[in-house]
């Protein structure tokens, strides 16, 4: 960093350090502590900063402020129903047990019935055979 | 990948959330209108703009990728390239000469106002090239770093380097009056 490198950087980025480049910044900052003639490259650019703030900033008036807001809307922007994913789980678990139960219910009944028609049907067998002991069929 | 101080606000606003959509409208509507204002000199056509890029924003909103880029820069390149598509427009419609801007200067019996001066100011900038209001706009009003203007622009840091050397060598041309210790300085503007 030199004086006229620095010039460049006040022409160009004004007096403000913040806006000029990362790496030019700290040894800018060396430089304007030693060289008076740097401090008044600076200042000359302060005073142009100092007209350019007082641009009129342009103020957002309520009425586009809302356009805006309803804009969100039109363009398909809506809260999503909240999905409750530990609910959801709590269902899933539920549903579940519900289902297995009703298994173990169905098959009991199940076994109990297809049991009882096939000791009947060995019983009635038996019987129409001659010399046959039911404890044979039966067990 | 890229630091976005908007990812989380922008996350929300794409879930459709009411007050994020709110906080998104405060943090860059009004940066949207005074980037608008100040490329294209006309309060309404700067309102246009600024509720469409919001808009494009929104629709954006919940398909944007994190990490690829930040979104005021986005939100810039598009608020940008509709006031590119105005500006082409104004070219294309044929006058005879350019509507003159009011710059009367300091009138000599009259004291400078903070409103004259800024009044003057934008003047000054609305009669600068377009490359070089731009790269004064990006920089200096809306405050991006070199590094992201210059990509707005499709230029190299160098080249924007020049276009704000010239634009402010410019600007103070135009404003020599009222500097410091001029006849008619503005004294503490």
């Amino acid at each position: 960093m030199n004086r006229d490198r620095l010039i460049e950087l006040a022409d160009a980025h004004g007096a403000d350090l913040r806006r000029w480049p990362d790496a030019e910044r700290d040894a800018a900052r060396a430089l304007l502590e030693a060289d008076p003639a740097a401090r008044a490259a600076l200042a000359q650019a302060a005073a142009l900063d100092n007209l350019l703030a007082a641009a009129p900033r342009p103020v957002v008036s309520a009425e586009l402020r809302d356009r805006v807001i309803a804009s969100a809307a039109k363009a398909g922007l809506r809260p999503r129903a909240r999905f409750h994913i530990g609910r959801l789980l709590w269902w899933s678990g539920a549903g579940w047990a519900a289902a297995a139960c009703a298994g173990v219910v169905f098959g009991v009944g199940l076994t109990t019935h297809v049991t009882a028609d096939v000791q009947a049907d060995a019983v009635l067998y038996q019987a129409s055979l001659a010399g046959v002991d039911d404890v044979e069929v039966l067990g | 990948m890229i630091a976005d101080p908007d990812e989380e606000l922008l996350r929300r606003v794409g879930q459709g959330d009411p007050a994020a959509i709110q906080a998104m409208v405060a943090r860059k509507l009004p940066r949207m209108l005074a980037l608008a204002q100040r490329m294209l000199g006309d309060p309404v056509e700067a309102e246009d703009v600024a509720q469409e890029a919001m808009i494009r924003a929104w629709r954006q909103a919940p398909r944007w990728t994190p990490g690829k880029a930040r979104f005021d820069t986005w939100l810039h390149r598009v608020a940008l390239n509709l006031c590119y598509d105005r500006l082409r427009r104004r070219r294309e419609i044929v006058t005879d000469a350019p509507p003159e801007r009011p710059d009367e200067g300091a009138a000599p019996d009259r004291g400078l106002l903070a409103a004259d001066v800024g009044r003057r100011v934008e003047a000054a900038l609305q009669k600068l090239p377009e490359r070089q209001r731009e790269a004064i706009v990006l920089c200096h009003y809306q405050e991006l770093g070199n590094i992201e203007a210059a990509s707005l622009l499709e230029i190299s840091v160098e080249a924007l380097e020049s276009l704000l050397s010239r634009g402010r060598r410019g600007l103070r041309q135009a404003l020599a009056d009222l500097a410091p210790g001029a006849p008619h300085g503005a004294e503490g503007a």
